[in-house]
């Protein structure tokens, strides 16, 4: 049986909460024994979560060292570095430096124009700047699919195709969007003082953008930048459709010479070529992770 | 060094008016402080003089050169910043010589300046730090150094000691006086504090709601204040501030008042008389105040009876708020001076020492 009575801010409650509330040390112990239950099956549910995750690259591991490797997960009999022996001689290295030089000049280009256009935007009275916003926004989500057929146009119009630099062009401006609101945000927590007390020390908007604020986003510029090498890496329809040229196959287009026309797959070979397309990237991860996690650091500049 | 002068300047943002119809101007080598409470247009009039804000009227000269679209980096002055806006990942070395390395001064040069000024602002021992490892007067310190270093046309100082405790402030407040005698630069300082205000300033602006409320020396102002505003805002304790009644119905004015009627000498009767005041408001400062024993009346003195409810003991004097009918009165008086709360007590003043104000436009009249 349940009774409603009135709590002070004039609420009705059932008898239960006020059981509940009133009741010392049950409720606590409950809660404590709903505690100790449910961590176990969340512990198994994400232990299921993350072998479910782990498992390809487990695969692709194993099947790295395996000559004989297939889609089934096994431990690699014989040991072998030959599926490595062969992807190298088969260009995976010269395919790996095209990603680094199209992922590379995207990176500093994009990121470059990104930090300008993000401090403008941040900083700076423009007109339409909230229309401008919005449409920079809305490029973010366009897809690369839409867009490929005009450039392929403008290219042809221009003499750009089969050009590795044309093309890292393009893939620096699928970045850009994303890079500029990314870094109009880091600009944007940057304190104001630290610009007006360089403005009126004599610095002009280039110098207190190179002496000042570039200095003090340096973590979110490595964050823009990352995201753009990512992206660019990874990029397979912009390069395949825009430089046919042979020596300039990139990694990610590179890996489809190990899947044949009639269905065949070189597993092995697959699983090294992808191992080692994914080297870069982590050593990247790795070198940035410090910057990372820093974050920013204004400290000392302004009190508050 | 330059003289600054501001003339009809206007600055709203959107439909708010941040400083209206403003008229000043700074001498060579004076240092002026603008005082206000928030919101009065302070630092926008300020912000204005560094370039930061463009007005939306009237000319803004310095040095004799219209500046109102010359950008801050091209208006040779140097600012002291609120929050010091030092920047932190350069060592305090690399911030003082921001500015000198910005207009491509020799190395050598630049050596020597920062060390002078470093020496004369006791921070050479800092020169290797970044900003995050000072203490709060330091930073104020290598922001002031930074400013000093350009040898600018003038110094603005945006509440530079708001953030400092009250014993740095004290001491800061001297440190900024002596350099301002030793560089006699144009100084214009904006700050809320009145004591920073009364200290410092050669002149003092006071402002409210965007407009000036009077532009006097530090000792005018409190002496001698335009309204009833620079009365309230300029001293600590605060000046008695009550309405009054003229009369002139009888044989001699007087103003009924704080329960009683309170004659006025004929001199102060024929000013009233003639600004056909009906109600005006009375100030009389703390220290103009007299507690004693009931005595007799003299034309132009008052004396009221009252009650005592607080002491406030502060060593050096004592302040004694009476509270006598509807309004509370403070009186300052010298330490011990034997007074219980909820006594009854007597207090004078002589209305010829007070600052009487017209009730409806709240200027001085006497």
């Amino acid at each position: 049986m349940t009774y409603q009575a009135r709590s002070l801010k004039g609420d009705e409650v059932s008898a239960d909460q006020l059981a509940a509330s009133t009741s010392d040390s049950s409720a606590p112990a409950v809660i404590q024994k709903r505690r100790s239950l449910s961590r176990p099956v969340l512990t198994l549910l994400m232990v299921i979560i993350g072998v479910v995750f782990l498992l390809p690259l487990l695969w692709l591991i194993l099947a790295s060292f395996n000559p004989g490797a297939d889609d089934t997960l096994a431990l690699p009999h014989p040991f072998s570095l030959t599926n490595y022996h062969l992807v190298i001689h088969a260009g995976a290295g010269a395919a790996i430096m095209n990603s680094l030089y199209l992922a590379g000049v995207s990176t500093i280009i994009a990121t470059a124009v990104s930090t300008m256009a993000g401090f403008m935007l941040a900083r700076r009275k423009i007109r339409f700047k909230g229309l401008i916003l919005i449409l920079v926004l809305f490029l973010t989500g366009l897809p690369v699919t839409l867009l490929l057929i005009p450039t392929y146009q403008i290219f042809v119009d221009l003499g750009w195709l089969n050009s590795k630099f044309y093309t890292s062009l393009v893939l620096a401006s699928m970045s850009v969007p994303f890079s500029i609101w990314l870094l109009k945000n880091f600009i944007g927590q940057v304190p104001g003082e630290f610009e007006e007390a360089a403005a009126i020390e004599g610095a002009s908007e280039i110098s207190i953008l190179f002496r000042i604020v570039i200095p003090l986003i340096i973590p979110g510029i490595l964050v823009s930048a990352i995201l753009t090498f990512i992206n660019s890496w990874g990029s397979f329809l912009i390069p395949l459709v825009l430089d046919a040229n042979p020596s300039d196959t990139p990694g990610a287009v590179g890996i489809y010479q190990f899947m044949s026309a009639n269905g065949q797959v070189q597993f092995g070979q697959l699983a090294a070529y992808s191992v080692l397309f994914s080297v870069p990237v982590i050593i990247l991860y790795l070198i940035s992770s410090r910057w990372l996690s820093g974050g920013f650091s204004f400290a000392g500049g302004v009190k508050g | 060094m330059a003289k600054i002068a501001l003339r009809r300047v206007t600055k709203s943002f959107g439909s708010k008016v941040a400083v209206d119809d403003l008229n000043l101007e700074i001498e060579d080598g004076e240092f002026v402080i603008v005082v206000g409470p928030s919101g009065c247009g302070k630092t926008t009039t300020l912000r204005m003089i560094a370039g930061f804000e463009t007005p939306n009227m009237g000319t803004l000269h310095i040095g004799g050169t219209l500046m109102n679209h010359v950008p801050p980096k091209d208006r040779n002055l140097a600012m002291v910043f609120q929050n010091y806006a030092l920047f932190p990942h350069m060592s305090v070395e690399r911030n003082l010589s921001f500015g000198l390395r910005i207009r491509h001064t020799s190395k050598k040069d630049i050596n020597t300046q920062v060390h002078e000024i470093a020496e004369m602002l006791s921070i050479d021992g800092l020169l290797d730090r970044k900003p995050s490892q000072l203490s709060g007067g330091e930073r104020q310190r290598v922001a002031l150094g930074r400013a000093l270093l350009r040898k600018p046309q003038a110094f603005l100082l945006d509440e530079p000691l708001s953030n400092l405790d009250a014993a740095l402030r004290t001491q800061m407040r001297f440190e900024l006086k002596r350099i301002h005698t030793q560089f006699p630069v144009t100084t214009v300082y904006v700050t809320h504090d009145q004591v920073e205000a009364m200290t410092m300033a050669d002149r003092i602006v006071l402002m409210n709601k965007g407009e000036i409320q009077q532009v006097a020396r530090p000792e005018t102002l409190y002496a001698d204040p335009a309204n009833v505003f620079a009365a309230g805002f300029i001293g600590s304790p605060k000046i008695n501030l009550f309405s009054a009644q003229v009369d002139h119905s009888g044989g001699q004015s007087v103003l009924h008042c704080l329960a009683t009627a309170i004659p006025v000498t004929t001199e102060i009767a024929d000013r009233l008389r003639s600004a056909h005041s009906e109600t005006v408001t009375i100030g009389i400062r703390p220290e103009e105040i007299v507690l004693r024993s009931p005595m007799d009346h003299n034309p132009g003195q008052a004396d009221i009876s009252g009650i005592v409810e607080v002491i406030e003991p502060l060593g050096a004097e004592t302040h004694i708020a009476v509270r006598v009918g509807n309004e509370t009165l403070t009186c300052r008086t010298p330490p011990r001076s034997g007074f219980e709360v909820g006594s009854a007590i007597n207090l004078c003043f002589d209305v010829a020492q007070a600052t009487i104000f017209d009730g409806t436009s709240g200027l001085r009249l006497c």
